[in-house]
């Protein structure tokens, strides 16, 4: 008796553990997304600042995981708008993108997301809804979302212990505002917005609710497609199938590189359902990437297809509202102000750039001394066949059945090897020989041979020949049907920190007219000291709200907001 | 007590386990990420009497490449007759020669706990005018670094009947060179290990120096106390 109740105490421990190890390993590294931006309704022409926060779901923290967010705006019952890269460091990432000129007016949802959440289904996406009103709108007959009853009001889902103090609570226009944040019980790193109250109602939620809300979902549905969280960069997801039969192709060797002075590779191979992955690292930012498949047979229809990054399963179907009439005045003073900053050109502020990461580094296919021909060199000849006869000893052009083949000697076997070496041209690795047979000496550079068997990781080359084009011929070739050629994306960066230049603030020419004052996406509160920012009033006379939002050292969400008026009154009263 | 130690220990024993798995999981995706080695085909040649290699058989090893990303666990062996890292290829079982600008630093694990270090070191060779890449073994870092070339060389000829062939065989021998690098980043080189030679490297010090190897009864012509003697070197600090 007493040996069956020791077997079955133990079988309940072990029961009691596998379900500990089973509840752990499900939300290990489960994420959450918060996406804070400088307001909640803009004209379109202007820029949205932002600040991602990727926390981790189990401390609250900034999450170590992922180092890439996306952010996807896009309008109801519609295809997005934009798609946003972020960079994501200790789980925070900021930027600004502006919004097109052609957005329609109405309602937009933000949805911002990892890699890592897509394995826990679209509805841990963090929405946010906005409005955006086009600039030459004069009906402005459009809808705006449902305002939700539900939701709590910001000052609800505020910390009570964070207070914001304005040095006065009215003050003039092109006056100095003083805050102060005073001091939180850890260090912590907030972002600041201060914004003229918009007359539309949004009912977004704050950090805390957010946060709150999440640690609610205990019901988590593993998606049956893992994704890796993209721990190191972008990951390229994409799937290799028969376009007959759209069938997925298994153990198909991809092959990727881009535009360079160096022949540059990376390869992957398709799993059994035919996906394949690949990092991109900074190098591939804002370049023109060229997928192919390597010994793709000719009888068969084999082809890439593009995972998107960006995509969700379903369009945004909110419950939509008529205008109101108080917000259709806010509407035309916002559509007036963004008319007098852009005749004027004041809508320099938020720095959208577009860079690239100088210190990436190219995965070349080679490193090692190869052989080097200058065509100009020798007299002029008028394509590869002729060069290869010429000048390059080492290389045989043969033609069956009207397609070339190219042959390298090989000194080690001290025979023509019998199988094509990788050719490269600008870079890139040639999917069709036949781009470069009309390539002659007045188009090419440099041609650099290397006739050994090479090895690039587990794959096996007959050899290299490298041609650099002079007027970069690669990127006038047609793709070949087992190719892709696609643009990646660079990562959406901008600044941090938008404020009025005093120089303006000092030109009385200049009619500064803002409803956007203040915008740090990165301040750090301090455990002992008051943490303090300043910034001017605009000519805009309106009631605007400083919102403060981030998470503390030891995970805590910090929401707090306050208000202030601008009146255009000589004699303000203090506080 | 002892039931509470037992269920204490199938407790951690699952919870491990379950660690484990996760982090197998993550490994298996993470490979496809990871840096690719890049190098020609090396053909062995088998008209040599004597090893060429500095590990007769192949040895698991990490690789620190010149983007600064690693490479772990291939197999290795360094090549002292031509100084090139070999690496045998398990999916093909394909020998290559790795790039050597590709190779910055790598590690030749002999047992667990166990490694040499070799370092990639430019060096200009007495004679030459350019400089000179070699891979040499880390044996000493500090004020005074000591890099050891496994250097394997031609003897001389011998020439055997195989299959009433006559042929050539290269006799190859160990010829280590021995390169201490001073705190100006230059380098001295000893052919051989001999106390005169070595104290003439450093003449206004070699009082000091035989007296070190004089107090730990120091035998420099063996390598293991040469190094020995380096060490002490870094350590003293009227040095």
């Amino acid at each position: 008796m007493l040996l069956l109740k020791r077997i079955f105490f133990l079988i309940l421990v072990q029961q009691v553990a596998l379900m500990y190890c089973d509840i752990k390993a499900q939300t290990n590294g489960k994420e959450i997304a918060y996406l804070q931006t400088d307001r909640t309704a803009y004209i379109a022409g202007e820029s949205i600042c932002y600040k991602l926060y990727v926390l981790d779901e189990a401390t609250k923290k900034g999450s170590e995981m992922s180092k890439v967010g996306y952010i996807v705006l896009r309008p109801a019952h519609s295809d997005p708008s934009l798609k946003i890269r972020v960079k994501i460091d200790a789980g925070m990432g900021y930027g600004s993108f502006l919004l097109p000129d052609t957005l329609m007016s109405g309602a937009y949802e933000i949805v911002a997301f990892t890699s890592a959440m897509k394995n826990f289904g679209e509805e841990h996406f963090y929405h946010k809804q906005i409005t955006i009103v086009n600039r030459f709108d004069k009906a402005l007959d459009f809808k705006i979302v449902e305002p939700n009853p539900k939701d709590s009001d910001l000052l609800q889902q505020s910390n009570l212990d964070f207070k914001i103090k304005t040095d006065k609570a009215v003050y003039g226009i092109r006056e100095k505002v003083v805050v102060n944040l005073g001091t939180f019980n850890s260090k912590a790193n907030v972002s600041v917005s201060v914004f003229e109250e918009p007359k539309i109602p949004s009912t977004n939620q704050s950090i805390v609710e957010t946060l709150k809300n999440a640690v609610g979902t205990q019901t988590i549905q593993r998606k049956s497609i893992y994704h890796s969280p993209e721990t190191k960069g972008k990951i390229l997801r994409a799937y290799v199938i028969d376009a007959k039969t759209q069938k997925t192709i298994k153990d198909a060797i991809v092959l990727l590189s881009c535009i360079d002075t160096v022949p540059n590779l990376q390869y992957a191979i398709t799993n059994s359902n035919g996906l394949f992955q690949m990092l991109l690292s900074n190098y591939y930012n804002g370049k023109e990437l060229f997928l192919t498949i390597r010994d793709a047979p000719g009888d068969q229809n084999w082809q890439i297809k593009l995972e998107d990054e960006f995509a969700q399963s379903e369009e945004w179907h909110p419950k939509l509202i008529s205008n109101n009439g108080s917000s259709k005045e806010f509407i035309v003073k916002s559509q007036n102000i963004v008319y007098i900053n852009k005749s004027y050109q004041l809508n320099k502020s938020p720095n959208e750039k577009l860079t690239t990461d100088s210190a990436s580094i190219c995965p070349r296919f080679y490193h090692c001394k190869a052989t080097t021909i200058l065509p100009s060199d020798f007299v002029p000849l008028n394509d590869f066949p002729e060069i290869a006869i010429e000048i390059l000893p080492q290389v045989r052009l043969s033609k069956d059945k009207g397609k070339y083949n190219v042959q390298l000697f090989n000194p080690l076997m001290n025979l023509f090897s019998a199988v094509s070496p990788a050719v490269f041209l600008d870079g890139v690795y040639v999917d069709d020989i036949d781009k470069i047979i009309r390539l002659g000496s007045d188009q090419i550079k440099k041609i650099d041979i290397i006739d050994n068997e090479r090895a690039f990781g587990d794959l096996v080359f007959s050899g290299a020949i490298s041609i650099i084009s002079k007027s970069n011929e690669m990127a006038g070739t047609k793709p070949a049907p087992c190719s892709l050629r696609l643009k990646n994306d660079s990562i959406n960066v901008g600044s941090g920190m938008v404020t009025i230049d005093s120089e303006y603030i000092q030109n009385k020419n200049i009619p500064v007219f803002k409803q956007s004052l203040y915008w740090n996406a990165n301040l750090e509160l301090n455990a002992t000291d008051d943490t303090h920012f300043e910034f001017y009033t605009s000519d805009n006379t309106a009631n605007f709200t400083i919102k403060v939002e981030g998470i503390s050292e030891n995970g805590t969400a910090i929401s707090a907001s306050s208000n202030f008026q601008v009146n255009n009154s000589i004699n303000v009263i203090g506080k | 007590m002892r039931h509470y130690i037992y269920i204490s220990l199938l407790f951690i024993c699952i919870a491990t386990s379950a660690q484990v798995n996760v982090r197998t999981q993550i490994q298996a995706v993470d490979s496809t990420f990871l840096p690719k080695l890049t190098g020609d085909f090396f053909y062995e040649s088998k008209l040599y009497l004597g090893e060429q290699y500095y590990n007769k058989d192949w040895m698991t090893g990490d690789i620190l490449l010149s983007t600064g990303a690693m490479v772990y666990d291939k197999s290795l062996k360094y090549n002292g007759l031509f100084d090139e890292l070999i690496w045998l290829n398990e999916t093909n079982f394909g020998k290559f020669k790795i790039d050597k600008p590709f190779v910055r630093e790598f590690w030749l694990k002999n047992k667990p706990y166990s490694t040499v270090h070799f370092k990639q070191i430019n060096l200009n060779e007495p004679g030459t005018v350019h400089r000179q890449d070699i891979f040499a073994e880390l044996r000493v870092e500090g004020n005074l670094s000591l890099f050891i070339q496994r250097k394997i060389s031609i003897n001389r000829a011998e020439f055997r009947y195989v299959n009433n062939v006559l042929c050539q065989y290269d006799v190859i021998t160990a010829t280590p060179r021995y390169y201490i690098k001073l705190p100006s980043n230059q380098y001295l080189m000893l052919t051989k290990l001999r106390r005169r030679a070595f104290l003439k490297l450093f003449p206004e010090k070699k009082k000091r120096i035989a007296k070190i190897i004089r107090t730990n009864d120091l035998d420099v012509s063996e390598e293991s106390d040469f190094v020995k003697l380096i060490e002490l070197m870094n350590n003293d600090k009227t040095l």
